[in-house]
């Protein structure tokens, strides 16, 4: 792999280009699904080629090949090159990269149990074992039933022009659910979930499959059964670990990317409401410090170097309510003067790092659940959602609960259906008033880029509670 | 290997291997695009790739790959490979087989030739210069040439090949901060291709967009932009798909044959016409894609079928395998019959929304969802727009939109950039009693 990096750059390098970096990136992803209690299909993604970007007369282009012939590779560097000096005359001045070291490293994860070794068999009878927990319960059917088993290994190759080298392997594993809870007379419910490591098989033993999705039918049953309508106006909140990670991903992981505040994702995935100038500004109450640290080990989101040879860090964005940090790749951090912090993620070989999130959470405070729920005297506690978004300046944002209960007196009693936590940012964190102890953290993944690219991301925190937050919905 | 031979070659490994069943599909794909923001080339992008994907089938036992490793050697050992994980799996009783061959397909269409690079940069300054000509102060967007060969050969006879491809450049001018606006081209003939009116497109919606005052959450009779039908549309055909529809993701499971939507809405799933950005020859089981009416005046005709899906469902594949998922090519509206200022006028008082995203759902099954309003919205009183406005979001039920559609503009127009991934053919469209939601 090293090799045709190198030949890639150092082509590039011949053509007059000023940067050159190559990624030769080798994917193995393995899937097992059964729908409805039946095996649908089992089956493998095999990719393998190299994507090289290069700046030439001051402009930035990329090209991607999976023929790896040094032919092809060299046509892949000439059309980056062409294709890149076509545009310079658009610019106003040359693409510039921050500083970064050059690195020569490699880093792994070593599955306890290696993907592969977990047989198709094996995949199907924990899928099996999984669809038979979803009996009939409380007079609620689970009709639809969607499970999905994957592993997916990741190795890398990265060089530049500057002498980085970087290799890398990581296996991931993951598993998602999709469950339709009906019962006559009540309609449906429905739960969308995914755990996902970056591990080997060894995973399965912790995340016990079977009482999770037990659990999640006992939570549509009783929300299909017993869910009452949610009280609206303002009202104080306990927002479980599942929310609090969305809303910071959503509207402080993507507001604070820094190709967002400089406009570069202006045409699809949007701008920010944050601005170069808000930093240092005050965004949330002292208790709020969000974080985003792709060092997690085992995280969904885990990296060691990002997708431009740049070593990752642990990022506070926002620190103790405080505006603290944006999220940067060599590109931005040239722009505003400042050094990456190693946020440049890449979803396959063929396509342009660009800034992206890893694992982002709220920090942890010194509250356990029920200091946090005993000294609300009216509110609700939305423990998890299914509907969400936000605008694409990342203001104005909506969670709809799926599991969600009455707090009366400072006790969780009756289940409420589909609660409806519709506010903005700024509104949001300022109102947070206590945040809990213990941490969790949900695997997603997470959409920008054009084309689109779907990354690993965690997002967690602990349960927090807010106050005055208005619940909505007509 | 050629395409041709590639995939012949795998279909030949797979049934030596045992399998009952094969069938495989060689892409080749060509994309060149180009991404700017604030009036700039932000990046040029090109792959050229080449992939093999493979169904094989033992005794209903099925397993799929794909690989880009195309030698021979690479070839012949992922088709092992995949006859052992189908060995290794239970069986899927829907799976129904392989449809009989050979089909007889019609002549691919005329292809563009690939633009060089600064062709595609002319039509980018086109772009931008035409919008800011017309008050946009920033300009974005992204604009794609791409180009598909396909071979397919299945053990049961098909045999094929097509060639297709596109132009698309999507377009979003701002003005004044925080006001935008968005439109698209895309075409698979040159002369079809109008980057020029993207541009004035987009930079006439952001000028009329500025000075935005926050709209006010109620019940709005509404006119939808193509972009936000489109969108919805993508959304409403995913749940026409039988695996869908099975999957607990369809809000039309158990209607077929009823009311669906207001007698105004007759919509197809069009994998034949010219025009359309997706259209191919077969689809992935072999058979030649189709025209399938799905929403007939209102009335649900037809789910998407590939052959196992359709015999579950004791009726025709409908041509959209996808061997597991059958999946939309082109969707396409039948055209209303007023103009688009008399689908205003008759709108009198209410709220045009010209672009949305972020569309999620609460319960696929019920069609609860929401989706955030961009770009330009408009308060409208009298049929004329008197206000700018932001901050909104529609957020409701998927059969109660389509329910409740009064009419559709006579003038249509195609929609595709990265909200809206199957090509989509709409007019503006009004619709009653839609419930508008704003964060408070």
């Amino acid at each position: 792999m090293e090799d045709i990096a190198e030949y890639a750059v150092n082509y590039a390098g011949g053509l007059g280009s000023t940067y050159a970096e190559a990624r030769v990136e080798k994917v193995v992803n393995n899937a097992t699904t059964i729908k409805n209690g039946r095996p649908q299909f089992s089956g493998f993604l095999r990719e393998m080629g190299i994507g090289v970007r290069l700046i030439i007369d001051g402009a930035l282009g990329f090209a991607s090949t999976n023929e790896l012939s040094k032919g092809s590779v060299a046509e892949a560097v000439s059309s980056a090159a062409s294709m890149a000096g076509a545009a310079a005359d658009t610019l106003k001045k040359p693409v510039p990269l921050s500083d970064a070291k050059a690195s020569r490293d490699r880093w792994v994860v070593r599955p306890k149990r290696r993907l592969g070794s977990f047989s198709v068999e094996d995949k199907l009878k924990t899928l099996f074992d999984v669809d038979k927990s979803l009996r009939s319960l409380r007079g609620v059917k689970f009709p639809a039933r969607l499970l999905t088993l994957t592993e997916t290994v990741t190795e890398k190759t990265f060089l530049n022009s500057e002498g980085t080298c970087v290799t890398s392997k990581v296996p991931r594993v993951s598993f998602t659910y999709m469950l339709t809870a009906y019962r006559p007379g009540k309609g449906t419910a429905q739960r969308f979930n995914k755990k996902g490591e970056s591990c080997g098989w060894e995973i399965l033993s912790s995340w016990d499959l079977t009482e999770l999705v037990s659990e999640e039918a006992r939570v549509l049953a009783s929300v299909l059964v017993e869910g009452r309508k949610p009280p609206r106006g303002e009202i104080d909140a306990v927002l479980g670990s599942e929310v609090v990670g969305i809303v910071c991903h959503e509207s402080c992981g993507h507001p604070f990317e820094a190709d967002r505040i400089l406009g570069r994702e202006a045409a699809a995935a949007g701008e920010s409401f944050m601005s170069v100038e808000m930093l240092g500004r005050r965004l949330g109450s002292d208790e709020v410090t969000v974080v985003d640290d792709p060092t997690i080990p085992s995280s969904y989101g885990y990296y060691l170097y990002d997708d431009e040879g740049v070593e990752a860090s642990r990022r506070e964005l926002i620190k103790n309510g405080v505006v603290n940090a944006f999220l940067h790749n060599r590109e931005t951090a040239a722009e505003l003067g400042v050094q990456s912090n190693g946020s440049a993620r890449a979803i396959s070989y063929s396509r342009e790092p660009i800034v992206r999130m890893s694992n982002t959470y709220m920090d942890t405070g010194d509250y356990g659940f029920e200091e946090l729920v005993e000294s609300v005297s009216k509110g609700v506690y939305i423990k998890s959602f299914m509907e969400w978004n936000i605008d694409d300046r990342r203001f104005n944002q909506r969670y709809v609960g799926l599991e969600a209960y009455l707090i009366r007196k400072g006790e969780l009693t009756q289940p409420l259906r589909n609660p409806i936590l519709e506010t903005t940012t700024p509104r949001l964190y300022m109102s947070v008033d206590a945040v809990g102890r213990e941490i969790s953290f949900s695997a997603a993944t997470c959409g920008k880029g054009d084309p689109q690219q779907g990354v690993p991301v965690w997002t967690g925190g602990p349960d927090i509670r807010v106050r005055r937050i208005r619940l909505g919905g007509l | 290997m050629s395409p041709t031979d590639l995939v012949s070659f795998a279909v030949k490994e797979g049934r030596r291997g045992g399998a009952d069943d094969v069938a495989t599909v060689c892409m080749r794909e060509e994309v060149k695009m180009i991404r700017f923001s604030n009036n700039r080339v932000t990046v040029t992008q090109a792959w050229l790739s080449s992939i093999l994907s493979v169904m094989v089938a033992i005794r209903k036992r099925v397993a799929i790959g794909s690989v880009e490793d195309l030698s021979r050697g690479s070839v012949k050992q992922s088709l092992k490979d995949l006859i052992r994980i189908a060995e290794s799996t239970g069986p899927n009783k829907d799976y129904a087989g392989l449809p009989r061959g050979p089909f007889k397909y019609r002549d691919s269409e005329p292809s563009l030739p690939s633009p060089e690079g600064s062709t595609l940069v002319d039509h980018v300054k086109v772009a931008v210069e035409s919008a800011v000509s017309n008050g946009a102060e920033r300009v974005a967007g992204a604009l794609v040439f791409k180009r598909v060969d396909t071979e397919i050969e299945t053990s049961a006879g098909a045999s094929g090949s097509d060639a297709s491809s596109y132009l698309e450049i999507s377009v979003r001018a701002f003005c004044d901060g925080e006001a935008s606006g968005q439109a698209n081209s895309c075409a698979r003939r040159e002369e079809d291709f109008h980057p020029e009116e993207a541009g004035r497109a987009a930079a006439e919606i952001a000028r009329r967009a500025v000075n935005p005052v926050e709209g006010k959450p109620g019940r709005y009779n509404v006119v939808l932009g193509p972009n936000v039908f489109a969108n919805l549309l993508n959304d409403v055909m995913a749940a026409a798909s039988a695996f869908n529809v099975e999957a607990g993701l369809s809000f039309m499971a158990d209607k077929l044959g009823g009311k669906v939507a207001s007698s105004s809405l007759t919509l197809i799933d069009d994998g034949t016409t010219p025009e359309g950005l997706n259209s191919r020859l077969f689809d992935d089981e072999g058979v030649p894609s189709g025209r399938t009416v799905v929403i007939d005046r209102g009335v649900l005709q037809s789910y998407l079928h590939n052959f196992s899906t359709a015999k579950k469902f004791r009726c025709s594949t409908t041509g959209n395998a996808g061997w597991i998922v059958p999946q939309p090519w082109n969707i396409i509206v039948e055209p209303g019959r007023v103009s688009e200022e008399v689908l205003l006028q008759d709108l009198g008082e209410g709220v045009y929304i010209t672009n949305n995203w972020y569309t999620r759902f609460q319960d696929y099954r019920r069609g609860d969802f929401s989706t955030v309003c961009r770009d330009g919205l408009f308060r409208v009183e009298g049929g004329e727009i008197v206000q700018s406005l932001k901050g909104l979001r529609i957020s409701g039920n998927l059969q109660r939109i389509l329910r409740n559609i009064v009419e559709l503009s006579d003038r249509r127009c195609w929609v595709k950039w990265w909200e809206v991934e199957t090509p989509t053919l709409t007019p503006h469209v009004l619709v009653r009693d839609v419930t508008l939601t704003k964060a408070t």
